[in-house]
């Protein structure tokens, strides 16, 4: 077994060598390779990588360019999850016949893929791959949007945000479901690990990360992405987004152990109304006319309950 | 580089990232790594920016953040100091100035075609409306 990095503070995190390289095609302001470089910097040991198909896959991979510096799989949509537990089954068949040629290096094996590849299309193969019980890490960029294909609804959108299939209009607020909880769900599945991160704690998501990577068996890590296409505001804006997105409670930073075991990873010291950030974001602007203020309301309500919740279920570790 | 067509690359084709034999990648900085012609840090997106950050050192505390939170690996820092920007990376989103907790601020965007001794030789004085 290798160790595992010692990262006792920012400082320390810096003498990181970065194995994802500049000049890929993603937007200026994307967090999505804020946090491809949190976790990937989090180890040091070899690592094998899929995308599946998304705006991480296709910016890093414009050919005749690459922008990994580990062994990575162009995959598509919905199976980039069951290509890397492949390689990892591979690689302990090979491991139990003795025919490793470096059996003492212990790779890690990370599938990356949007929300639209996880919650929707490649659910079926990431529920597969958490059934049979791999040894990896399945890491999704939550942007609650099609975001590559040009920010269709998926079933990560919140509701009222208006997507390009579920556009806000004279009769509609835009999208009217809500967004699926799928930290939920993978942790129904039985898996030793399943934690929500947000890159602007960089140091709760590294210590995720670095526990995910050491727990035996699959791994499931919804990390949030503020879109700064999608979710309409400037690209400097982006660590800003993050923080409203943490700090407001709309994304709570959690983690279940073994299905059952919830605890709460970060406590904003000062609760930020959810209205601020709605109001941060272009996508829900229409929020804001007179007629769908109601909505605000229940967005806040919504939000108060999930964390009414979530303390409840922390305090009585079921 | 051989340049192919794209109907002339094979399915189940490999790009190298390094050249020659890769070893120890994740302990080496880019500056020891013998990157080959297909790896993007070979590449650059200088031409998205339309503003650059320029660095100022002499107020810099090297807390790191705009290290950890620079999208594009563009940030250089080198035995715990933040050295500089890579410009040919940067991409010009500003994230690194927004999160500079400096007074003043040690990383400010310029327009593209500033002159980078005379924008440090001007930089703002600190801001006295502080509480």
């Amino acid at each position: 077994m290798s160790e595992i990095k010692k990262i006792k503070n920012l400082k320390d995190f810096s003498t990181s060598a970065d194995r994802f390289e500049g000049a890929n095609l993603l937007c200026p302001g994307c967090a999505h390779s804020i946090i491809v470089r949190e976790v990937l910097n989090a180890t040091n040991d070899d690592l094998i990588l899929s995308a599946s198909t998304g705006c991480l896959e296709v910016c890093t991979a414009v050919y005749p360019y690459t922008s990994w510096d580990a062994s990575w799989i162009h995959i598509g949509f919905e199976n980039g999850s069951t290509a890397v537990a492949g390689a990892e089954a591979m690689h302990k068949a090979l491991g139990n016949k003795g025919r490793l040629k470096q059996p003492d290096r212990n790779p890690k094996f990370i599938s990356f893929a949007g929300d639209g590849a996880s919650y929707d299309i490649g659910f079926q193969w990431i529920s597969g791959c958490f059934e049979r019980g791999h040894n990896m890490m399945h890491v999704v960029l939550d942007n609650e949007v099609y975001a590559n294909t040009g920010g269709q609804r998926s079933s990560s959108t919140p509701i009222g945000s208006s997507a390009t299939t579920s556009p806000a209009g004279r009769v509609s607020y835009g999208e009217k479901k809500n967004k699926k909880d799928m930290m939920a769900i993978m942790a129904a599945h039985g898996s030793p690990y399943v934690a929500q991160v947000s890159p602007n704690k960089w140091k709760n998501m590294v210590k995720a990360i670095q526990h995910g990577m050491e727990v035996e068996g699959p791994v499931f890590i919804n990390a949030v992405s503020a879109c700064t296409t999608e979710w309409k505001f400037a690209p400097e804006d982006t660590m800003a987004l993050q923080d409203l997105a943490t700090d407001s409670l709309v994304f709570p930073l959690y983690e279940i152990i073994d299905g059952t075991e919830l605890n709460i990873t970060y406590r904003p010291k000062n609760v930020v109304p959810v209205e601020e950030y709605l109001a941060a974001q272009g996508r829900f602007k229409h929020l804001f006319k007179d007629e769908y203020k109601y909505l605000i309301k229940e967005w806040q309500e919504r939000v108060d309950a999930k964390w009414d919740y979530l303390q409840k279920r922390e305090e009585a570790r079921v | 580089m051989q340049n192919n067509g794209w109907d002339e690359f094979e399915i189940g084709a490999m790009l190298r990232s390094f050249d020659g034999v890769a070893k120890d990648i994740p302990l080496k900085q880019p500056e020891d790594r013998n990157y080959s012609s297909s790896n993007s840090f070979t590449a650059s997106v200088a031409d998205w920016r339309i503003e650059k950050p320029l660095f100022n050192k002499d107020y810099c505390i090297d807390c790191q953040f705009c290290w950890i939170y620079c999208p594009d690996m563009s940030i250089i820092a080198r035995d715990k100091k933040m050295v500089g920007v890579d410009m040919d990376h940067c991409k010009g989103c500003g994230i690194c100035v927004e999160v500079c907790p400096t007074n003043p601020k040690s990383l400010l965007m310029f327009p593209e075609q500033a002159d980078e001794e005379a924008e440090l030789a001007g930089w703002p004085e600190k801001d006295k409306e502080e509480k």
